[in-house]
């Protein structure tokens, strides 16, 4: 791999460190399987791209996409426990309108910013490279963001919410407010993913109505490999590890796709990328049953 | 203290399996009284304690706090007043937070949550101190998964937890009933501790009705929704298991055995 192809490399695996994160929150944390990511990537970066091109300022922009991808969390969040909606039903149906709003928020297709400033604009003063820079930068973002959202679980409601997700009626017998834990988990969930994808299309220079699909999976691999290196309880190592396991997978995706014996073309990424996830959550549960089969064996 | 006036509770309400659960329930319960509340399956027991816990709203009738009404406040509006354990070992701790985190959300009980640190050295202090009372070796093992204790350990941190925060009444839904003998004596033993220690208003259901007389100083039991018999004083002091019985045929009136084995046995 050339070093412009690995820091490309980093740059994408910090800022799906981000979406990890984000679906660490849902997935783990809450027990809420949530597909409105796909949406709400794009969500987040096609509001940036907009508000950017329209002139905003580059953070505010960036700010208002994140708090829009947090709202349509909250969407699925009320769909599910207003109405009593599947959780992944809840999701789909968000994902799906939000296909069209991310459309509707563009006016086109894709909205391209590569003459636009950005929030690395400021930056490029210090003369750093900007392929150094961007990666810095998006390091920078995802490293901050997990120091928060550790620092956000340690609290006393962060405590709160991991109750909810793991047993909700002792949640309740001690007064935790479980429906409010799920919103508020679903905004900060979305609202990082957001954020995620209103760092892409700032630092790859285009919002995309087709960017997000499969954001799901990506995360769930990131958070999945960086789960199986770490066998720890601490949650700052845990949210880390999202960043880790992100960057693990970029990696490892695109050797396989540069490797030239295994005759893989760009295109093929999804197939690589649900394989891989399926590997991994495969792998844990065959590794106890070849355990428990030796076991046996040494028994008899 | 607790006041139910003619509390009825219907559930599947104006359908076929309408069931109704409770049936005028009028219970006045004075600050301090330990009531253990005996009746066969579906006699309306948890109902009664799920009621006025605010898991379940009353169809009628009114529930007291002292002398705030909370018939309409939810379950966790009445966590301030009210702490509890629940039958189910499993049911009362989060398996996959850590002993220490499980206390501090029992330490946090009917507080807002705020964005401070929900663990810290003062707390673990207090945590060790209270785990050391169980003898189980605990109180070494603060970052252990919940998951990881057995049922009699999580059920014993889940009674400690009820008690991390200061509260008026304290509703026992069967706690030993998943235990294994040595275990619920325990549990019962350090039950009573810490009930005279806070001086509460205990509910403690229970199944046995040999538990039932020799806790508490009162004694109802209900059935089919209804309280049949309500005993304390001198007169519960002198009854065994046998009277109760008795008094159970008596009040039913209608020659049916009581077929609840579980009644009978346990211990």
């Amino acid at each position: 791999m050339s070093l412009f192809a690995f820091l490309g490399t980093l740059e994408i695996g910090f800022i799906y460190g981000l979406v990890a994160m984000g679906v660490y929150l849902t997935f783990r944390i809450l027990d809420f399987p949530d597909l409105t990511v796909d949406g709400s990537f794009t969500l987040g970066a096609a509001v940036t791209a907009t508000l950017i091109v329209l002139g905003y300022n580059p953070y505010l922009s960036t700010l208002l996409g994140t708090l829009a991808a947090a709202s349509a969390g909250i969407v699925t969040a009320w769909l599910n426990l207003r109405f009593n909606i599947l959780h992944l039903l809840a999701s789909i149906l968000t994902m799906t309108a939000l296909y069209t709003i991310n459309l509707r928020v563009m006016g086109k297709p894709n909205v391209a910013l590569i003459m636009e400033p950005t929030m690395l604009t400021p930056f490029e003063a210090f003369g750093i490279p900007a392929m150094y820079m961007k990666v810095i930068f998006v390091a920078f973002c995802a490293v901050i963001g997990g120091l928060l959202v550790a620092w956000f679980l340690n609290t006393q409601y962060g405590l709160a919410m991991r109750a909810v997700g793991s047993n909700k009626r002792m949640a309740q017998a001690n007064g935790i407010v479980v429906n409010e834990k799920v919103y508020v988990g679903l905004a900060l969930s979305n609202g990082l993913v957001g954020l995620a994808g209103a760092l892409f299309a700032q630092t790859n220079g285009f919002a995309d109505s087709t960017m997000g699909i499969g954001t799901i999976v990506v995360g769930l691999a990131a958070v999945i490999i960086g789960e199986s290196l770490f066998a720890t309880r601490s949650i700052l190592v845990i949210v880390m590890s999202c960043i880790v396991g992100s960057i693990l997978y970029r990696v490892a995706v695109s050797m396989a796709l540069n490797a030239d014996f295994l005759g893989f073309q760009a295109s093929d990424l999804n197939l690589l990328t649900a394989v891989l996830v399926a590997l991994a959550l495969v792998f844990p549960k065959l590794r106890r049953e070849w355990k428990a089969k030796k076991a046996k064996g040494e028994r008899v | 203290m607790i006041r139910c006036e003619n509390l009825h509770v219907t559930f599947n309400h104006g359908l076929p399996t309408e069931k109704l659960a409770l049936r005028g329930v009028d219970l006045t319960i004075p600050s301090g009284e330990f009531v253990t509340v005996i009746g066969s399956n579906g006699a309306g027991k948890s109902t009664l304690l799920n009621t006025i816990a605010g898991d379940i709203e009353s169809t009628r009738g009114k529930i007291l706090f002292a002398d705030r009404d909370v018939t309409h406040l939810p379950a966790t509006g009445r966590t301030k007043d009210i702490a509890r354990v629940f039958q189910d070992p499993l049911a009362g701790t989060c398996g996959n937070l850590t002993v220490e985190e499980n206390m501090a959300l029992a330490y946090g009980r009917g507080k807002r949550g705020s964005l401070s640190f929900a663990l810290n050295d003062n707390l673990r202090k207090i945590f060790k101190e209270q785990l050391s009372r169980l003898n189980l070796g605990l109180e070494n093992r603060l970052s252990a998964e919940m998951g990881l204790l057995s049922g009699g350990q999580r059920q014993s941190v889940s009674l400690l937890m009820s008690a991390l925060q200061p509260s008026s009444i304290l509703l026992l839904d069967e706690h030993t009933a998943a235990l294994d003998p040595k275990t619920a004596a325990l549990i019962m033993d350090i039950t009573s501790q810490i009930i005279k220690e806070k001086q509460l208003t205990v509910m403690m259901v229970t199944h046995s009705m040999r538990q039932a007389l020799d806790h508490g100083s009162r004694t109802i039991m209900l059935h089919e929704g209804k309280i049949i018999f309500d005993l304390s004083g001198d007169k519960r002091a002198g009854y065994d298991v046998k009277d109760l019985l008795q008094l159970f045929a008596q009040a039913r009136n209608d020659g049916e055995e009581l077929d609840d084995d579980k009644l009978l046995l346990g211990e």
